[in-house]
């Protein structure tokens, strides 16, 4: 279906043909983009659209909008599938992974960007190793590594291992960052009498702060979507995170399908503004952390 | 201290905190399931050290060579599927105007959204009774082309690779931007003095000049597709009948469901080192020259 739309003006636009059959098939090109778009687009809008209906109206009238739009769904769908709570657990584990990647993060990148010794390659390598690795084949090992050390069922099961596979990643966009430094900079602090910690603070964390937001964000997305870890680490209703609660919820109350609409539509709300706002940084962050591993 | 010494402590204490949780809860887990790996153990209780019977379960089991096949399905979609698509768009969107701007902001949304929303949502589309795309059938009066799109082990697998590939089709189209966009423009003026345009431009100009781009692509889209786990799970779990089930679900299930911790320790040794054989694969053939 996707295809379709577009293959029947896979030309670019030639330039010497002429100018009226050149704009016929720019208009065509177009048209067929707008189409894919709104493809793309639809499933979301859909999920907009039924958030707002009745379950009758859900199927029966799928594709019109909403006769009544209807509100008091998303306040049910926020008090039936506790989503205050699962939201608190989200934003904990995000805050909590974000800056335990961001400081763990610079400060491995400045060192592998400023410092020469013997084992750097080594160090590189091992992350560069940790890109490759399929993140669910872990699964099953950190769960008996959380189970002995008793972290299942608490943050911290989370936590940690988002960190640990984000920090390859993270290293890699801001020590390619730092790199582009000069040096003199450091050296005159040197001179100054300023350490290595008072270096890094002072100059090279406020240098780096567009390789760190971008880090920020590319992270913030993905530790605020994650599923399978929260899946697997943690069964305690209290401390499910929102990917993981909606999930259970989908299923617990699948006929309600307006109100399962309305609490994913609650959910989408701040990963599409985010998105909106840092879509430069996210676009080009992910490009950097994909094409690195 | 002097100079050096306080230089080594300060490169050991950087790179601690970052190494620590790297090989704790990266490197640490991949050699432990590895050692799990060859042991009958349900989790609790003994283990009992069984070499490598795991592994041969494994390769008598048809459900392992079905999950195999399923993931190699995946990558194969995924290939043919995304990098064409995402080279067709970006050819069309080269500009940087409000309109293509507007559709690769678009093309790119679903990478933000978590798995489970955009699983919990396809869902919904296949559904057989309620979803919109056996409405949509029936109101176009092509009742008869209706499925049971997840439900039917026939089709099932293919279903799920519509989402699959509509998710990821977004980094792609903006890498081959970056690349298109990066042919000097005084080609483009010696390819329009010669009267090259068309079709032939396409594939004696612009192609050969990405090509590079397109074999990063592709070996990008081999292993992002290998870690397709997520949105499987939530649209079908595996089911029916085992019919979706990609290798990472065929070790959730056995591990989660039915506790085989040792048996699920096998599986994920066999999947890293499967996926580290297809990259290095990929990455070897890529760089082989096709020109």
């Amino acid at each position: 279906m996707n295809k379709k739309t577009t293959s029947d003006s896979g030309r670019p636009s030639s330039s010497t043909s002429g100018l009226g059959l050149r704009k016929l098939r720019g208009g065509i090109s177009n048209v067929a983009m707008l189409a894919y778009a709104l493809v793309t687009l639809y499933p979301l809008f859909w999920l907009f659209m039924s958030a707002f209906k009745t379950n009758d109206e859900f199927f029966s009238r799928p594709f019109q909008f909403p006769a009544h739009w209807q509100w008091d769904n998303f306040k049910r769908a926020w008090e039936v599938s506790d989503m205050g709570l699962a939201m608190f657990n989200s934003i904990v584990v995000t805050i909590g992974a974000l800056v335990l990647t961001l400081v763990a993060g610079a400060l491995a990148a400045y060192v592998l960007s400023r410092f020469q010794f013997r084992l750097k390659l080594a160090v590189m390598g091992l992350f560069l190793l940790g890109m490759l690795i399929p993140i669910h084949s872990t699964l099953v090992p950190l769960f008996i590594l959380m189970n002995k050390v008793h972290l299942l069922n608490t943050y911290w099961a989370l936590i940690l291992p988002y960190v640990a596979f984000e920090l390859p990643i993270a290293i890699f966009i801001v020590q390619a960052y730092m790199n582009t430094f000069p040096k003199d900079i450091e050296e005159a602090a040197m001179i100054d009498g300023t350490g290595y910690w008072g270096i890094f603070r002072r100059i090279m964390l406020p240098l780096s702060l567009p390789a760190l937001s971008t880090v920020a964000i590319l992270a913030f997305l993905r530790y605020w979507n994650e599923f399978s870890f929260a899946l697997v680490f943690i069964s305690k209703p209290a401390l499910k995170t929102l990917p993981l609660s909606l999930s259970m919820f989908s299923t617990g109350y699948m006929t309600d399908y307006k109100l399962t609409m309305a609490a994913l539509a609650i959910s989408v709300v701040p990963t599409i503004i985010v998105y909106l706002i840092f879509q430069k940084h996210i676009m080009q962050g992910m490009i950097a952390g994909a094409v690195k591993g | 201290m002097t100079s050096t010494s306080r230089m080594k402590s300060f490169i050991v204490l950087g790179l601690l905190p970052a190494l620590l949780l790297f090989v704790i809860f990266v490197m640490i887990p991949i050699i432990w399931s590895a050692y799990y790996g060859l042991f009958d153990w349900k989790g609790i209780g003994s283990a009992k050290f069984i070499g490598l019977g795991n592994y041969l379960e494994a390769i008598q089991d048809p459900i392992f060579w079905l999950s195999f096949k399923n993931n190699m399905l995946v990558v194969v979609a995924s290939v043919f599927g995304q990098v064409p698509i995402a080279l067709i768009l970006a050819l069309l969107l080269l500009k940087n105007h409000w309109f293509h701007s507007f559709i690769r902001s678009s093309v790119f949304m679903p990478m933000v959204l978590s798995s489970v929303v955009v699983g919990i949502i396809w869902g919904y589309i296949y559904h057989p009774e309620i979803g919109i795309l056996n409405f949509l059938l029936d109101s176009l009066g092509l009742g008869s082309w209706k499925k049971l799109w997840l439900a039917d082990p026939g089709i099932s697998m293919y279903s799920l690779m519509v989402p699959i590939i509509w998710n990821y089709i977004g980094p792609y189209l903006i890498i081959f931007i970056a690349a298109l966009q990066n042919i000097p423009g005084e080609i483009d003026d010696a390819a329009k003095i010669d009267g090259v345009q068309g079709s032939r431009k396409l594939f004696s100009i612009t192609l050969p000049m990405i090509w590079d781009t397109i074999k990063v692509v592709i070996v990008l889209c081999i292993s992002g597709s290998l870690k397709a786990f997520d949105l499987i799970y939530i649209m079908t779990g595996g089911g029916p009948a085992h019919s979706t089930e990609v290798l990472a679900s065929y070790m959730y299930n056995n591990t989660f469901s039915i506790y085989r911790f040792g048996y699920g320790s096998a599986v994920s040794t066999t999947i890293i080192i499967l996926s580290l054989i297809l990259i290095a694969g990929s990455q070897y053939l890529m760089k082989k020259d096709y020109r």
